[in-house]
């Protein structure tokens, strides 16, 4: 990256700021407005003019339901300006007018409804409706009650007319006094459990008509509206890329008209800073001068110069660049913090590691098929680049989840008990009765592994092959240890030696190699130390070497900036490395419930609803068999995209990422001046 | 003081097989409840401002090692520790 000035002209800032956008390569630093002899720039051009259509534009999207997605058609520039007028003049208000109507009708069949259904209560009542109220000289009481009034009303006011009609649990009245005696008839109704009901001003009539009319008001007005919605989608299906192609094109030119307020400018002149890829300098400057017509100045400052801006406070804008596989990966990096300038980019480590953790997670051939095939079909729904990265990094993942479900020996749970079932075996016992302590857990013996049998060498100390791995086992367990605990030590590992790269980086030589580099040290030889005890004893000479080395880095980090603090970090190291358990744990969580679903569908299910018997089981039984079966391997499925989706997350961020990132605060992304054309053809 | 052997269905196994599970459970109960603070206040701030996500779902794993600790008090407990072996 460098730094780039380009100074001209205002006679010429249109056409130079035509050929930038249409470059899409100079990040552009906003003017601060620090300096007395500049001021901001002005708009160029109808930019409030484009703001208004944009704004009409939106709004028709929004009764449209159109919302951002990849492009099914594309337009040229002039298409959709001849278009334009069209969509944002008769078209457009077309949309609006109807969406309005849509809304006027819901409400009308809002207040309708409420009405019918506030007068309910008192459809048997022989009144009319607007003789319920409007008197001046009589109180009117209406509602319902629970028990009969006439007799207690007649004690107080002698002069009444009281209306009854039972319907459902409540009576419904409307009871009529002179107004004098109002409070002392509402104490007598309110003994009775009188509670009023306002009587609805519309509508006329007798009580039980007036419902009825307004129900099928209500249904006719619904019966309105699907039209008009059928209208709405027509509109949509016919004009959506269009439509999207006019808010591309109008975003272009507010755009570009706007960007003056980006700059510095004089009266006469304008001054733009930016960084721009060193390699592309050559290129913008030539096109910029034709554009200008020689009335510009473009110039790249010195790196030393370039410095002094950084050291101001000012962000060099960092481009991650990498392969088209690993490429879906800057999602992960991005969601962390843009890495810096100078900094390592560490997508290519997350695309080596993060597929293999959730491989190793996962593990099972059945599980991995289905999200690859489910992903592949998902690949062609959800286009927008955030879904295609999120897809395609799990479906690499998945990958690696077949490779370690063939080295597991896992086809939707454990391989042997798929042959153990298919042999008609009637019991297979949880836990192996050894009366070994170092073999508690789950043995299945010998001839349990199915047809594929067990290869591979033999693990010194450990109970043969390992090869296919069942992972349920007490042997692979603490295999399955010490591997997650090795590609713990070689995660946080690469993680330390970027920490010193990058504070090198910084010219920072005391963090690098009294704060990133002891932590390196620690963390292997800790795990190495655990090597030897285990294969040795404490006298080992292993243990003895990384006994001296976990000494040296404790005194390192003493010596470093951080001095005694440095040292409290300890604890954080260790737990950081047994945090690596969870590759381990959460696979044994998941082939756990995979076991658990075939023993529930095989062992418990079926043989239950035969009467218990293991041979010939009942076609309802293989049913209800078959259907537990898929719903505990479904559930486990989603679990089984979602947690070794957010541990693997998790270890890169908090194990891996501290040891390097962000040190000196997060990155800015690179993000030219310009805008990659979707629906528009160039 | 007699030494009593583990063996399947000894008594001593099965007082260890308790203490794992209270070992994985509890950790795992200190682990939902230290996570459910943060998970709301990062609902909270990924609401308002949605690039947040990443930060907070780094914040929000934090306190998940805490049943790996447990769990590997577990594993030491069922497959690697030997008394009186």
């Amino acid at each position: 990256m460098s730094r780039v000035v380009v100074a001209g002209s205002n006679k010429v800032i249109e056409p130079v700021i035509e050929k930038l956008h249409e470059l899409n390569l100079l990040h552009v630093v906003n003017y601060s407005g620090a300096d007395e002899s500049f001021e901001m720039g002005k708009p160029v051009g109808k930019s409030s003019e484009y703001a208004e259509q944009l704004i009409k534009l939106r709004s028709i999207e929004r009764y449209l339901d159109i919302t951002d997605k990849m492009p099914d058609k594309q337009f040229s520039e002039d298409q959709v300006v001849s278009q334009m007028g069209g969509i944002l003049g008769s078209v457009g208000d077309d949309v609006i007018a109807t969406a309005v109507r849509i809304s006027e009708i819901d409400n009308d069949v809002k207040i309708k409804q409420d009405q019918a259904k506030t007068l309910k209560p008192l459809a048997a009542l022989p009144v009319d409706l607007e003789l319920l109220y409007g008197y001046n000289s009589l109180a009117a009481f209406v509602g319902t009650v629970s028990s009969p009034v006439e007799a207690d009303v007649s004690k107080v006011s002698y002069v009444n007319e009281v209306f009854s009609a039972g319907s459902g649990g409540a009576t419904a009245v409307a009871v009529f006094v002179p107004v004098e005696k109002a409070g002392d008839v509402s104490a007598v109704l309110a003994e009775h459990g009188f509670s009023e009901i306002s009587v609805p001003r519309g509508p006329t009539g007798s009580i039980a008509g007036a419902i009825s009319n307004l129900e099928s008001d209500a249904k006719r007005l619904e019966g309105e509206k699907a039209p008009l919605q059928k209208k709405l989608k027509d509109i949509r299906a016919q004009h959506e890329d269009l439509i999207l192609a006019i808010d591309e094109h109008i975003s272009i030119q507010s755009q570009k008209a706007e960007s003056p307020l980006r700059f510095a400018s004089t009266e006469n002149a304008f001054v733009i800073d930016g960084w721009l890829p060193t390699d592309q300098f050559d290129l913008v400057k030539k096109e910029l001068e034709s554009a200008a017509g020689g009335r510009v100045q473009v110039e790249m400052l010195e790196s030393s110069e370039a410095e002094k801006f950084v050291e101001g406070g000012e962000d060099i804008p960092t481009k991650m660049d990498n392969p088209k596989v690993v490429r879906p990966f800057e999602l992960i990096t991005r969601l962390f913090a843009i890495p810096e300038y100078k900094e390592f980019d560490p997508t290519p480590l997350i695309f080596i590691f993060f597929p293999l953790m959730f491989g190793l997670i996962l593990g099972d051939v059945g599980y991995g098929i289905i999200i690859f095939v489910v992903m592949l079909m998902l690949r062609r729904k959800f286009r927008t680049p955030g879904w295609q990265s999120l897809i395609n990094i799990v479906m690499i993942s998945s990958i690696w989840a077949i490779i370690f479900g063939i080295l597991f020996g896992e086809f939707f749970g454990p391989l042997g008990l798929w042959a153990y079932i298919f042999s008609g075996a009637h019991h297979v016992g949880l836990l192996g009765t050894v009366a070994d302590p170092h073999s508690v857990g789950i043995d299945f013996g010998p001839e349990f592994y199915g047809p594929l049998g067990r290869i591979g060498p033999t693990i010194a100390g450990f109970a043969g092959p390992v090869f296919p791995m069942f992972r349920l086992e007490t042997a692979s367990v603490l295999v399955l240890i010490g591997i997650s605990l090795f590609i713990g030590v070689l995660h946080t590992g690469v993680g330390s030696i970027l920490g010193v790269k990058n504070e090198l980086a910084h010219g920072e030589k005391k963090h690098a190699y009294f704060e990133r580099l002891p932590v390196l040290l620690f963390q292997v030889f800790f795990v190495v130390g655990l090597l030897g005890m285990i294969m040795g004893g404490l006298t080992h000479p292993l243990v003895i070497l990384s006994a001296v080395v976990l000494v040296v880095s404790i005194v390192m980090m003493l010596k470093g900036p951080e001095g005694v603090m440095g040292v409290t970090h300890v604890p954080f190291f260790v737990s950081n490395l047994i945090s690596y358990l969870r590759l381990l744990a959460i696979g044994l969580a998941s082939v756990g419930v995979a076991f658990a679903a075939n023993q529930l569908a095989f062992y418990v299910a079926m043989p239950m609803l035969s009467g218990g018997g293991h041979d010939g089981f009942t076609t309802i039984a293989i049913v209800v068999g078959i259907v537990v079966l898929v719903a505990v391997h479904f559930i486990n499925l989603l679990l089984g995209i979602l947690s070794p989706f957010m541990h693997p997350l998790r270890l890169h961020y908090v194990e891996m990422f501290t040891k390097f990132y962000s040190a000196h605060g997060g990155g800015v992304e690179y993000s030219p001046f310009g805008r990659v054309r979707r629906f528009l053809r160039d | 003081m007699v030494v009593e052997n583990i063996v399947d269905g000894g008594i001593l196994y099965g007082l260890i097989a308790v203490g794992a599970g209270l070992a994985t459970g509890l950790a795992g109960i200190g682990a939902g409840v230290g996570e459910q603070g943060i998970g709301a206040a990062v609902v909270g701030v990924v609401a308002e401002e949605p690039g947040f996500l990443g930060k907070g779902l780094f914040l929000m794993l934090l306190p998940e090692t805490l049943i790996i600790f447990g769990l590997a008090v577990s594993l030491i407990l069922m497959f690697a520790w030997t008394p009186f072996a």
